[in-house]
């Protein structure tokens, strides 16, 4: 008995002693602050505080909560019990609900929402929280997958900056479900505000504390997110707790460039110009910030008007899109690329930075692009190429496990503008079925990109327009006294002319029949050369005659080249209608020397066919 | 007699805890009544320098590796020499850096053994402790004569010494011949509503012939004097000091996957005086 009362003592006299002096001394303090609200730190000690209620969520078991008066802590009076259904439960699959008050209470003298808690058996509640107003819900901070324990415990929902709780009214709210179907109670006692200074090192982050560096545009929307805190709780373990956009306060440094709302939506409004998005917590700073560094007005990728019958979109504001797994998968381990991806005025784009490689995915379902003949992709290159930069596109048919790729070529000039690419099906090397597409694939060739805009990734039908002229090229009526002739049926060539020298490109040549004519056809052009027999004089010469045709080509120049070489491009307009026939004036290609010329050359893309390329008097 | 022990051990704690919180709670002024006393000082490490640089090599050594058994305590860490484990911030501190390198962690612990050792006297540093489960710094001294005399014979005093899952207290030791490892004479002290990692606390023993008493910010929250030991009074001779930041072991339990790292371990300076009558 003894040793019973000096335990008893030991545990209490100290402790009676303290809470005595610390009444004693510091009660005046809360009576000297003029407060609006009330600033009652008791939410549930052994019954419902002055105030309080509770409503249960939409789909959760109505009486899930009830006050317990058996199973308490300390042997208190009452606490609360929480009954989560078992799977099936006829009266809501899950408890859930919220203790608010009518009327607001000051809290901004607290640091932290504190209780204790036991379950029947060891259970992850899905959701505990606090500043659930049944309303906006501005301040809510929530602990996801609280492990409670089958002994009372004390947890600790630590509040970010209790400055801004001057009239809260969301006190506490909960949200579980069954564990393996089964149901199970638990209970909570002694929940009230706290002002522990045993809560330590906190640390804000925005974009989870990483420091962003975006190019961007005027129009460009975006919502920071990665918001996270993590807190010290009193026993030296980091506790992380979701907390609302409301708790950060973000600044733009030049607001001229970019805005941010206390929503944390960043909006371009000008440009070009750098702005640095960041944010703090009370006084506290904040990990990660956004460097926005706007171009000015950006451009959008032309509109798609193909008929959507004709269309299967994987990624377009124009198209409804079909399931699309992701947009980016990141790969592990090799993939470097990034996702910055953005909204101009309503049109999204998809932004790959850091780029190696990058995949999207749309395997549940695959696309069927059996009747399709093209995939169409909107490229943009923000940076300028200091070369040609080599993309590859890859698509993977997930019924035979077969994979083919296409290579295109940029070239310097095209940076820092919309490319369009419609690349004829036919043209993936290797792709023997197409019956169940499940994976497009954009890969940096020669390393030469590192990001890259993409929109309006779609397959279409190219079903108006053959992929082969139907009828030959007109046939010439110029005496052929007037004509120095590269190739045609009509004349005799250059002697010695080569169709096809190699200059590491890719395009493939060849000389189809049309008709009974001989017309040149060069597939997947990324450029094409033609190697004159001997040096040309063409000075006495008015015109560079030509016929093309093609379907497919979203960008076609003519180049004619003296030693040097100087070279003068000429653009050429395509896809055509049937065939094109131009004579361009040699004036075009100055300062090509007219008396010397060696060669002509094509830049562009897609399949072209060729005939009548000859040089004419006026 | 133990209980009666006991019994007068809780009054001491009882008034003790009244007058901290008389004292501190409301008048801080008015502190405790020690007899005043002449400390010269003796010996110090202020630890201005250059960040990165290593403690000065004419004070302090090293001990590195894991020791024998996790030095005798199935500590996790090994002792490095390294920058990235101990170092002066530039700031006026030396830094012990306790890492989590995946497979293993490192940290540092230094020693004046051979350099400097004081019989009597005030032994004080100022200190912003780690914090965490399993984290476990330490301010404390080893009897010289350890080489011949081996642990417990030789006396160890711990200064400080803290569990990272409780960062509010901390604990003054003696492990001596019959009171050592599980049952030393130890004490404790609390901060009220605080933690010793949210900043500096100034760590202290004032020993004598008769007795060492054990500080927190000046305060006297411990005192052992001869008679309050069990065993042999082995501190008369001189004590080296030691500093370090260990990981797990016997003392504290193991680190949590909750556990913040890395974890550092600031002092602001170490200094001792003797008293000059």
């Amino acid at each position: 008995m003894k040793t019973n009362i000096l335990i008893s003592l030991k545990k209490y006299i100290p402790i009676i002693i303290l809470a005595a002096l610390f009444m004693g001394c510091e009660r005046d303090l809360p009576d000297l602050k003029p407060v609006t609200f009330p600033d009652n730190p008791l939410v549930f000690i052994d019954g419902f505080t002055a105030g309080l209620n509770y409503a249960a969520f939409g789909g959760s078991v109505p009486t899930a909560f009830d006050v317990d008066k058996k199973e308490t802590y300390n042997n208190s009076a009452a606490s609360m019990r929480f009954d989560v259904p078992n799977a099936g439960d006829p009266r809501g699959a899950y408890a859930g609900g919220v203790f608010y008050t009518g009327t607001g209470r000051n809290l901004t003298g607290y640091n932290a929402l504190t209780f204790w808690a036991k379950a029947s058996q060891s259970a992850v509640i899905d959701v505990v929280g606090f500043g659930n107003d049944l309303g906006a819900s501005k301040y809510q901070v929530t602990i996801p997958g609280l492990q409670i324990s089958t002994s009372w415990q004390k947890y600790i929902i630590p509040l970010p900056n209790s400055s801004v709780l001057t009239a809260e009214r969301g006190m506490f709210y909960y949200s579980t479900g069954p564990v393996d179907g089964k149901g199970y109670s638990f209970w909570v006692d002694e929940l009230k505000f706290e002002n522990l200074g045993t809560i330590a090192h906190p640390q804000f982050s925005i974009l989870n504390g990483q420091n962003q560096d975006e190019t961007s545009f005027v129009g460009v929307e975006k919502t920071i997110t990665g918001l996270a805190a993590v807190f010290n709780l009193p026993s030296g373990i980091n506790q992380a707790v979701n907390i609302s956009p409301a708790y950060f306060e973000f600044t733009s440094s030049n607001p001229s460039i970019a805005t941010v709302d206390e929503s944390g939506k960043v909006l371009v409004n000008g440009g070009p110009g750098v702005a640095l998005i960041t944010a703090k917590v009370g006084d506290a700073e904040v990990n990660g910030s956004l460097t926005i560094r706007s171009q000015g007005v950006f451009q959008l990728a032309p509109v798609p008007t193909r008929p959507a019958e004709n269309v299967i979109s994987v990624f377009s504001n124009a198209y409804t899109n079909v399931p699309v797994n992701y947009y980016n998968g990141y790969w592990e381990p090799y993939q470097t690329t990034l996702s910055a991806d953005f909204e101009v005025d309503g049109d999204q784009i998809l932004h790959y930075t850091n780029f190696n490689f990058v995949g999207i995915e749309f395997s549940s379902p695959t696309i069927n692009a059996s009747a399709m003949t093209h995939l169409h992709t909107d490229i943009f290159i923000p940076n300028a190429l200091t070369g040609n930069a080599q993309l590859r596109f890859e698509l993977v048919d997930l019924g035979t496990t077969v994979s083919g790729t296409f290579t295109t070529t940029i070239t310097p000039g095209q940076s820092q503008q919309w490319i369009s690419l419609d690349i004829p099906l036919s043209g993936f090397a290797g792709l023997s079925a197409r019956n169940n597409l499940g994976q497009l694939i954009f890969v940096d060739g020669n390393e030469n990109i590192s990001n890259f805009y993409a929109d309006n990734i779609y397959f279409y039908k190219d079903g108006s327009q053959p992929s082969s002229p139907a009828t030959a090229a007109p046939v010439p009526t110029h005496p052929a006294g007037n004509v120095i002739s590269v190739f045609s049926d009509s004349y005799t060539a250059i002697p010695g002319t080569d169709l096809n020298p190699f200059w590491g490109q890719a395009t493939v040549v060849t000389t189809v029949q049309i008709q009974g004519n001989n017309t040149l056809k060069f597939a997947g052009l990324n450029y094409q050369g033609i190697q004159f027999g001997a040096s040309q004089n063409v000075s006495s010469m008015g015109f560079l005659h030509l016929d093309f045709w093609t379907a497919n080509s979203s960008a076609l120049s003519v180049f004619l080249i003296s030693p040097g070489p100087v070279e003068t491009p000429y653009t050429l307009t395509v896809p055509t209608s049937g065939w094109s026939s131009i004579d361009i004036p040699l004036s075009s290609f100055a300062p090509v020397d007219l008396n010397d010329v060696i060669q002509l050359k094509f830049e562009g893309n897609g399949d072209i066919y060729l005939d009548n390329i000859y040089f004419r008097k006026n | 007699m133990n209980k009666i022990n006991n019994f007068g051990r809780i009054c001491i704690q009882s008034a003790v805890l009244l007058f901290a919180v008389i004292l501190w709670g409301c008048e801080r002024d008015n502190f405790q009544k020690l007899e005043k006393r002449n400390w010269q000082i003796t010996w110090s490490d202020e630890f201005n320098g250059l960040a990165g640089q290593s403690p000065d090599a004419s004070k302090w050594t090293f001990d590195l590796g894991t020791g024998q058994d996790g030095w005798g305590n199935s500590e996790l860490q090994s002792y490095t020499n390294s920058p990235a484990n101990i170092s002066l911030d530039d700031e006026g501190n030396l830094v012990i850096t306790a890492i989590n390198e995946g497979n293993r962690f490192t940290s540092a612990r230094i020693k004046t053994q051979g350099l400097f050792a004081q019989q009597y006297g005030r032994f004080e540093a100022r200190i912003k402790t780690p914090y965490g489960p399993g984290i476990w710094p330490a301010f404390w001294m080893l009897g010289e004569n350890i080489e011949t005399e081996p642990w417990p014979a030789c006396g160890e005093i711990d200064i400080m010494e803290l569990r990272g899952q409780e960062p509010h207290i901390i604990h003054g030791t003696l492990h001596g011949p019959g009171y050592s490892g599980g049952n030393p004479v130890t004490g404790s002290y609390a901060l009220v509503n605080d933690r010793f990692d949210n900043d500096f606390h100034l760590f202290a023993i004032e020993w004598d012939k008769d007795k060492i008493d054990f500080f927190v910010d000046d305060y006297l929250y411990q005192r052992i004097e001869r008679s309050n030991v069990p065993g042999e009074w082995v501190y008369d001779q001189p004590f080296f000091i030691l500093i370090n930041l260990a990981v797990g072991g016997n003392y504290v339990g193991f680190p949590t996957a909750q556990t913040p790292f890395p974890q550092k371990m600031y002092i602001d300076y170490v200094r001792v005086y003797q008293e000059v009558k």
